[in-house]
């Protein structure tokens, strides 16, 4: 049998299966995941990180590159010092590692590089899922043209590559997060030409008020609007994109509607010329893993999106499984840290490494409580504007992967097909790479047909959970009939 | 970094990488990811859709929509969004192919 401290490697020529094994694996090196480890690890537990991309991070802690350091300094360096800290603690960091799977014995994680055809079982006494969360679409005409992209991709270019995703830009959607882009495109010297913000926010209301039990929050909200009043950046409240098309010179041309049923401050559809737009629509947890491991889940109320049943420190329904981070619900990033600082402690305690609770328990248990409200208000100022998606022509692209079109959908929901899995059946919407990830609420809301959005059953959660190459599962194929 | 240097001409610093695109020089900032120097290069289209024929980019930048896969160095399906440039990375887009539609 193989030791614990070297890794069982099995090889046949280039081709490899690694088998390791932990005593928890940490799967997604985000905030949540690294606190996490960083608990686990201190306690002389030995823990390991499972990340997809080159580097620890996450999104909130996307680290910039070597050449980007040098040039520009450090991006959030609470980042770089989080992930220090967890090497310092002996946390082990496996990166360029994509879990795609969950073993027959319903507990051993599959994963594959990303770099090379090699193949790796994990096997973990304790499992900490900390897969984070992807931005939530919504299709509108023109919205697969190569210069419309996520909200979150305008972010990741401003501030870790320190590029402008356009000389102008009009950037869209509903939730905070846009203000925060909008200020980051400001940084590196995009003209901001609108902020189109489809629900009404920011306009005095019991929710709003609400928000003054929030101080902190509420202060970094207030820095990025009066950045915006300075630099003369609308924010266009109730409104939405109708469409985007090539403009006569090498730009789009935007055109703006009010949302059906709002009073907007200008009462006619306008058209901005610009380079690029960037649309978010809030974020959806990751949920795949959680739910390949069985653990059971509750539904959004607002999206109908599945979130991990956890308790206050993060265990799951499944045994040894823990859930932690956006993956667990949505609720910023200091929520992340504390909520995957006490799944580490939680996990520590259930694998009898840990006496006593740590210091400083309670207090992170109402601090994460307080994150939780405060997750609620922003679910209530911000609700996903399911109506636009009435107001999508025929002809729109819903499932971008697979060129399924609104009408199509439409078409098949008129035949019976009414629900997420049996319309992807019918159209092939959802079939595509991106497994369904920006077309899965739009379709779940014309599948719905009269139904609400939150009532239709998510797509079922198969693997592989992220695309692999077949090469890389065909090596551990052919290692396992060997028998080496 | 000035448009002659994103493509390819003008004095290179020691920050900068120089990646072949469909055999087209571009040079990259070390650092950078693929995306971000084939977008300051101007260079928005990596594919078309399979299906539509559709021109196609980056669009999610974290890895999920799959959007912006290339050929790297011989290896194809990699996402643009989730490498950084070396010097001498070879990119092969599928801008050109033909497609199913």
């Amino acid at each position: 049998m193989p030791s614990a401290d070297s890794p069982a490697t099995v090889s046949t020529g280039n081709r490899s299966l690694v088998r390791r094994d932990f005593d928890v694996v940490v799967v997604g090196g985000g905030p949540a995941g690294i606190a996490a480890a960083l608990q686990t690890a201190r306690r002389g537990l030995r823990t390991a990180i499972l990340e997809e991309h080159g580097q620890l991070g996450g999104q909130y802690f996307k680290r910039r590159g070597e050449g980007m350091l040098r040039r520009h300094g450090d991006y959030r360096p609470e980042g770089t010092r989080l992930i220090e800290d967890a090497y310092r603690a002996g946390v082990e960091s496996l990166t360029d590692c994509l879990v795609w799977g969950v073993g027959d014995d319903g507990r051993t994680l599959l994963a594959v590089s990303t770099k090379e055809n090699r193949h790796s079982e994990v096997v973990a006494r304790a499992i900490i899922i900390a897969t984070g969360a992807y931005e939530a679409m919504l299709p509108f005409p023109g919205w697969q043209h190569p210069r419309v992209v996520t909200a979150g991709y305008a972010l990741h270019l401003a501030t870790c590559d320190v590029v402008a995703v356009g000389r102008r830009a009009v950037i869209a959607g509903t939730g905070p997060f846009l203000l925060q882009v909008a200020c980051a495109l400001l940084d590196v010297g995009t003209r901001v030409q609108a902020v189109v913000e489809a629900n009404t926010p920011y306009r005095l209301g019991r929710p709003g008020v609400s928000a003054v039990r929030y101080p902190a929050r509420l202060a970094e909200f207030a820095r990025y609007r009066g950045r915006l009043a300075l630099h003369g950046v609308p924010v266009l409240q109730g409104w939405t994109i109708s469409s985007v098309s090539e403009s006569a010179g090498a730009g789009l041309r935007v055109k703006l509607a009010p949302r059906t049923g709002y009073r907007p401050s200008l009462a006619r559809h306008q058209s901005i010329e610009t380079d690029a737009v960037a649309i978010g629509y809030g974020f959806r947890p990751s949920s795949e893993l959680a739910r390949l491991l069985g653990c059971e889940m509750r539904s959004d109320p607002q999206t109908g999106d599945p979130i991990p049943l956890v308790d206050s420190h993060g265990r799951s329904s499944a045994r040894c499984v823990y859930v932690v981070g956006e993956a667990a619900g949505v609720a910023g990033v200091r929520a992340a840290l504390i909520r995957g600082s006490l799944a580490g402690g939680a996990a520590a305690a259930d694998l009898g490494a840990a006496d006593a609770p740590p210091h400083g328990m309670r207090r992170a248990q109402r601090q994460s409580r307080k994150l939780n409200r405060f997750a609620d208000l922003t679910a209530t100022l911000y609700p996903f504007p399911w109506d636009l998606i009435d107001a999508i022509p025929c002809d729109t692209l819903v499932c971008r992967c697979e060129a399924v079109s609104a009408g199509d959908i439409r078409a098949v929901l008129g035949l019976g097909w009414n629900d997420r899995n049996s319309t992807k059946l019918a159209t092939r919407a959802g079939m595509g790479t991106c497994q369904g990830r920006e077309c899965a609420l739009t379709v779940g809301y014309l599948s719905a047909g009269d139904g609400t959005p939150s009532e239709v059953p998510p797509y079922t959660s198969r693997m592989p959970i992220k695309p692999v190459p077949i090469a890389a599962l065909l090596a551990s194929a052919s290692t396992r009939e060997t028998g080496k | 970094m000035g448009r002659a240097a994103a493509r390819g001409l003008g004095n290179r610093s020691a920050d900068e990488v120089t990646v072949y695109v469909d055999e087209r020089p571009v040079v990259g900032v070390v650092g950078r990811s693929l995306a971000a120097t084939l977008h300051v290069a101007e260079l928005h289209q990596l594919g078309r859709n399979l299906v539509s024929g559709e021109p196609r980019g980056p669009f999610c930048g974290m890895g999920v929509c799959f959007e912006c896969e290339v050929t790297i160095n011989g290896r194809p399906g990699v996402r643009a969004c989730q490498v950084e440039v070396c010097d001498g990375m070879r990119v092969v887009t599928t801008r050109e192919a033909p497609s199913r539609a």
